[in-house]
């Protein structure tokens, strides 16, 4: 904090405006505030300034002084600035306070923002320039946020200069606004009901999960097929980032990506099958795909008349240090059981046990064998790709009989 | 019989970790002495003490079912001796594990079983000691999966003693046994040496 820069800037800003500054009765104002008062250094610039500013009658706020106008990729918190750029979302207000929120963004990035209610603003056009002046940026769990308030102008642009928004690669997302280039890897049950869908992006650099929540214009992404997505909100949850889909700008692109692998190799025994293995049935209802309870109850769509078979393992596998959860889809379930989907549907329907015989003749054929599992892995949970048994080894056999030291020792 | 022990790592509170099941031949838990619990809680998990230094709350094992025994009228439970290279295992099922005890019940011996469940240390009135596993899951396997847990197991049983010394468990694992690592690896070599290349 150097208190003689800090008097330099409010002197610069009052000069500009033609009135002389007195920069000792400023320094007094300001080390006043900081040293008796204990305000943080920008506070008692802003502070000061606006101070001395009222004192000689000048409008700092809604002048069109220069200097001031910043690119958005260089906003730091609790910065005041003016920017212009161009709105590429607008959402509506989730509460009576705040009139607008959406994501502004320059050829440089882009960020989030919210209008109060009491900013009592111009009313905004989504794909309009505008230019936001002393707005502030403040910081919520590590994305920047610009709050247009009472003090804030906005102005609307004449211009209409071509966005080419910045492409980031996944693995170096932040909490934000991000554009990404990317394919959809996997689809995911949707485990709420206003969830249009979820699953997994990926680049070449690595993945992200997802969301697009149920909204007018909505649509799903093509499981397999590759985008440009334009502003989507990226959150952090857990210490792990999320794609919010629905302030984004989809494009469909030709071509494809080689996503990383970012897949996990676990090797160990399945020391447990979960209930809610073995062959299973799905709700019919478009995009839903839950499990139906035994009386084919949807916990979304209520009870189904119809439904989908499918098969899927649920265990932990475990080499004796750590437990792995891992989650066997139908072509690993088959390949590992030897048991096809067609030959359990026919066992479940003619077995006075019905699924339950499925599930009993798949754990006999699984549990307690050693398995090598590969697939991706998030927290302990490993949702497996591929999987096979493994057999004895004969080298592990003779390191083994050395590390003893042979029969004397 | 419970002594407070240092945790190893600390607990991620918000997520549940499962325990996972220590490969421990019979003759390393038929000399298990001391069981606690990590934490005063109900629930906390309750563990053995392995003479070669690690806690264990649930372990893996394969061997031979040589002999199963029903026990009990109302609250019927089996009792079943399962053979590995260096001894016997006792393992119990009981009305609490029903997958357990259903999946013994259609087990016929000899057979190569898995077993995964949790050990217990009985004190009999005579004043003798008694380590069961209180099964969870009994599972028919072959003679390679037999062959692969003794792999398995032995590995194991030399990594924790190479590992002596290096944690609070295997220090307190030292006092209380007087572990001999010589006459453990020996019992290793001996399982080993009975494997076919």
């Amino acid at each position: 904090m150097d208190i003689s820069q800090i008097v330099e800037r409010i002197s610069q800003k009052i000069e500009s405006k033609g009135h002389p500054a007195d920069k000792q009765k400023i320094e007094q104002k300001v080390r006043r505030l900081i040293d008796e008062f204990g305000l943080q250094p920008a506070d008692a610039e802003r502070t000061v300034l606006f101070d001395t500013a009222r004192d000689y009658g000048v409008q700092l706020a809604g002048s069109s002084g220069p200097g001031e106008k910043k690119a958005i990729n260089e906003i730091g918190p609790e910065d005041w600035v003016t920017i212009e750029g161009k709105i590429v979302a607008l959402t509506g207000s989730p509460s009576p306070s705040i009139a607008y929120t959406g994501i502004i963004a320059d050829n440089s990035g882009a960020i989030r923002f919210v209008v109060w209610a009491k900013a009592s603003a111009p009313s905004l056009k989504a794909g309009t320039w505008y230019r936001f002046e002393s707005a502030v940026v403040d910081e919520f769990k590590g994305a920047l946020n610009l709050k247009i308030h009472s003090g804030t102008t906005v102005t609307e642009l004449e211009e209409d200069e071509v966005l080419i928004p910045v492409i980031t690669p996944l693995a170096e997302l932040a909490p934000g606004v991000a554009s990404v280039r990317a394919k959809v890897v996997q689809e995911w049950d949707a485990t709420h009901d206003r969830m249009l869908q979820s699953g997994l992006l990926g680049d070449e650099s690595g993945t992200v999960k997802f969301v697009t929540w149920k909204e007018e214009g909505k649509e799903k992404l093509v499981p397999g097929g590759v985008y440009n997505v334009y502003y989507a909100l990226v959150d952090e949850f857990n210490g792990r980032y999320s794609l919010n889909l629905n302030t984004a700008t989809i494009v469909p692109e030709e071509g494809d990506i080689e996503v990383t692998s970012g897949s996990a190799t676990i090797q160990g025994v399945l020391v447990h099958v979960a209930p809610g293995s073995g062959i299973i049935k799905r709700c019919p209802q478009e995009g839903c795909n839950r499990v139906l309870s035994r009386q084919n109850y949807c916990p979304v769509h209520e009870m189904q008349t119809g439904f989908k078979y499918d098969l899927r393992i649920k265990g932990w596998l475990d080499n004796g240090q750590v437990t792995h959860e891992i989650l066997l889809q139908k072509d690993a379930v088959e390949k590992l059981t030897g048991m096809t989907l067609a030959e359990s549907q026919e066992l479940a329907e003619n077995n006075p046990l019905g699924m339950d015989e499925v599930f009993l003749r798949m754990r006999e054929r699984i549990l307690g064998r050693y398995l090598r599992c590969e697939g991706k892995e998030i927290d302990r949970r490993v949702l497996v790709n591929t999987c096979e048994r493994t057999g004895f080894d004969p080298v592990l056999l003779a390191d083994l009989l050395n590390r003893t030291g042979g029969e004397t020792a | 019989m419970s002594t407070q022990y240092q945790k190893i790592a600390p607990r991620r509170e918000t997520q549940f970790e499962r325990e996972p099941a220590r490969r421990v031949f019979a003759a390393e838990l038929r000399e298990i002495r001391e069981q606690f619990r990590d934490g005063t809680d109900e629930k906390s998990p309750s563990y053995v003490l392995l003479p070669t230094g690690e806690r264990c709350n649930r372990v893996f094992l394969v061997g031979t079912l040589t002999e199963k025994k029903r026990q009990g009228e109302q609250n019927m439970f089996y009792r079943a001796r399962v053979v590995d290279p260096t001894g016997t295992f006792f393992v119990m099922a009981g009305s609490y594990q029903p997958e357990a005890m259903q999946q013994m019940a259609r087990i016929e011996p000899p057979a190569f079983v898995a077993v995964v469940g949790k050990p217990t240390l009985y004190e009999t009135p005579d004043g003798n000691f008694l380590v069961s596993v209180r099964a969870e899951s009994v599972t028919v396997v072959d003679r390679e999966i037999r062959d692969c847990w003794v792999l398995d197991a032995a590995k194991a049983t030399l990594d924790r003693l190479d590992a002596m010394g290096s944690s609070p468990d295997s220090v307190n694992a030292a006092g209380r046994y007087k572990t001999d690592a010589a006459a453990y690896r020996k019992m290793v070599y001996g399982a080993l040496a009975q494997l076919k290349f």
